[in-house]
């Protein structure tokens, strides 16, 4: 780690998609144990920009750097490895794949060193997600939204994540989900991850080291340690004047 | 169908097929026995494909590619060089592998519909090359008289012998499947089938595990391609036409994709069936495809298929 603390930081990060700027130049870093909320409404450029930290898509320009490592060249497959994990907008199932499957996927792209034997490492992730357990044999196609969620939030933390990267984990959520998956993720900020969170709306989520970006149309509008307003917020995806 | 009623009418299945391997081995007639050999071998193709399709989700139709490298490699090391059999088809295979290699990096770089296009292609372009290259296949007159295997100083040229082998040779093929599917390397495979971005953020070298499928099957029908002409003798174009590529697919999808038996059913139904049905004379192909039809209804992810929800 650096010696300001810093885990991840994206330099200037910038991403076109053909001819189609889809992120404007982003910086931002990140310590163990933050939260880093990217907010911003549908389009803005959010999953663009955690798909650029985990290496799904290529940047036009800028760097990813992790832990004084430069992993801009790095593809996806190799940050997890390096200790960047990503929870995918929309879960990302994997039909045909047991429950068990698919967390044995993630044990697997742990660092061999920060792994232990798979059963005891898939039991203390368990322990947060109970409902996992009852279904481990079965096909990752019969879980609802909010256990495969769980799921996908599993089978991450199993590849022993440094930074873990969490694109819009409430949506299509009845409430409750919500709310046990915040839950979940409360414990997780407090256990020394650098947390990467987007979200559309606020979040119920608290870090006494917080940074909060507000992307809109592929750019930063905001950026600080404070969480803008509701209204400030609304006036920022809707062009509005904000009533500072 | 439930997934443990499925595991169980797979073991069934399996000792079903050993059952009915040996019964004609005791007491098979002659036409059995060479019947049992082409189930085998076609069968070895089948769960070729069935690895490359039914785990890594690419869908290829360039099997036949390697099993002409396979058949015409025999033929022609045997014959032109005068090479043992067994290195032959051992040679053959490394060149399969090594023009899997070639052909693979371009064309997994295409995803659904382009690879199967791109793979078509190849597929026919293997059909009319090996038809053109008189020089080196004999055109469309083919090439006879490849010699047998041999065992040391025994021939493995009795159907009996050969049958063996051939089950042998398949056994080990579905071996080598069962022991891909239940390790990592399949559950990547799968990951890789059901959504790239995904396997990718999971760890998952998509590109490796892809080439890494589309090799072994290229091995596979390379071997089962040799050992199909070192049984008959013979190597033509069309063994390896439009026909024989549908109807790899065909049996890999009436047996049942990402299972161990389906690909052996799926070959022996679609090998025996035409047999039984030569009868219906100009009838023949139309109560073959209505039958055809009627599997697919019944079972629309094939016997031995995936379970659906």
């Amino acid at each position: 780690m650096t010696s300001d603390g810093v885990l991840l930081r994206a330099d200037r990060v910038s991403v076109a998609y053909g001819r189609i700027d889809a992120l404007q130049p982003v910086s931002f870093s990140a310590a163990p144990g933050s939260l880093t909320l990217i907010l911003g409404p549908n389009g803005a450029g959010k999953t663009t920009l955690v798909k650029a930290l985990a290496g799904a898509v290529k940047l036009r320009s800028g760097q990813v750097w992790l832990d004084e490592e430069n992993v801009t060249a790095l593809p996806a497959y190799r940050r997890v490895r390096r200790g960047i994990a990503l929870v995918p907008e929309g879960r990302g199932r994997l039909p045909g794949l047991s429950v068990r499957d698919n967390l044995l996927l993630g044990w697997h792209a742990a660092p061999p060193q920060r792994r232990a034997r798979f059963d005891g490492d898939a039991a203390a992730v368990l322990a947060q997600f109970p409902i996992l357990r009852e279904r481990l044999h079965q096909d990752c196609s019969t879980l609802s939204g909010g256990e495969m969620q769980m799921l996908a939030i599993a089978r991450a933390l199993l590849a022993k994540p440094r930074v873990l990267l969490l694109d819009e984990p409430s949506l299509g959520l009845a409430p409750q989900m919500i709310a046990r998956v915040y839950e979940a993720l409360r414990q997780l900020v407090g256990g020394g991850l650098a947390m990467v969170l987007v979200e559309q709306k606020a979040v119920p989520l608290r870090s006494a080291r917080e940074t909060t970006l507000v992307l809109q149309n592929g750019r930063v509008v905001f950026q600080g340690e404070r969480r803008p307003s509701n209204d400030e917020l609304a006036a920022l995806y809707f062009g509005k004047k904000a009533t500072a | 169908m439930s997934e443990p009623i499925r595991r169980k009418l797979e073991r069934a299945g399996l000792v079903a097929i050993l059952a009915v391997v040996v019964a004609v081995a005791i007491g098979g007639s002659r036409l059995a026995v060479y019947n049992f050999t082409i189930i085998a071998l076609q069968a070895m193709v089948v769960i070729s494909l069935n690895l490359l399709l039914g785990l890594a989700g690419q869908v290829s139709f360039a099997q036949t590619t390697f099993m002409a490298v396979g058949g015409y490699g025999s033929a022609v090391l045997t014959l032109r060089l005068g090479l043992n059999p067994w290195l032959a088809l051992f040679i053959s295979a490394f060149m399969s592998l090594a023009v899997a290699l070639v052909v693979g990096r371009p064309l997994l770089r295409l995803r659904g519909h382009y690879l199967a296009m791109a793979t078509f292609a190849l597929a026919l372009g293997t059909y009319s090359f090996v038809g053109a290259a008189t020089p080196l296949t004999n055109g469309s007159i083919g090439i006879s008289g490849v010699p047998p295997l041999a065992l040391g100083s025994l021939s493995l040229d009795s159907p009996l012998s050969f049958y063996v082998l051939s089950w042998i040779a398949c056994g080990l093929t579905m071996l080598v499947y069962a022991v891909i599917a239940n390790s990592y390397i399949g559950r990547a495979m799968r990951a890789v089938a059901t959504g790239q971005d995904v396997a990718a953020a999971l760890g998952v070298n998509v590109t490796a595990y892809k080439g890494l499928a589309f090799a072994i099957a290229a091995v596979i029908a390379s071997l089962a391609g040799s050992l199909y002409v070192e049984f008959t003798s013979f190597v033509g174009p069309d063994l390896y036409d439009i026909g024989m590529v549908v109807n790899v697919f065909l049996m890999l999808f009436i047996g049942g994709r990402g299972s161990n038996v389906g690909p052996i059913l799926g070959a022996a139904l679609l090998t025996m069936a035409p047999q039984y049905l030569a009868g219906l004379e100009q009838f023949q192909n139309l109560v073959f495809f209505v039958f055809l039809l009627v599997l697919i209804l019944v079972w629309p992810a094939g016997i031995f298929g995936p379970v659906r929800n």
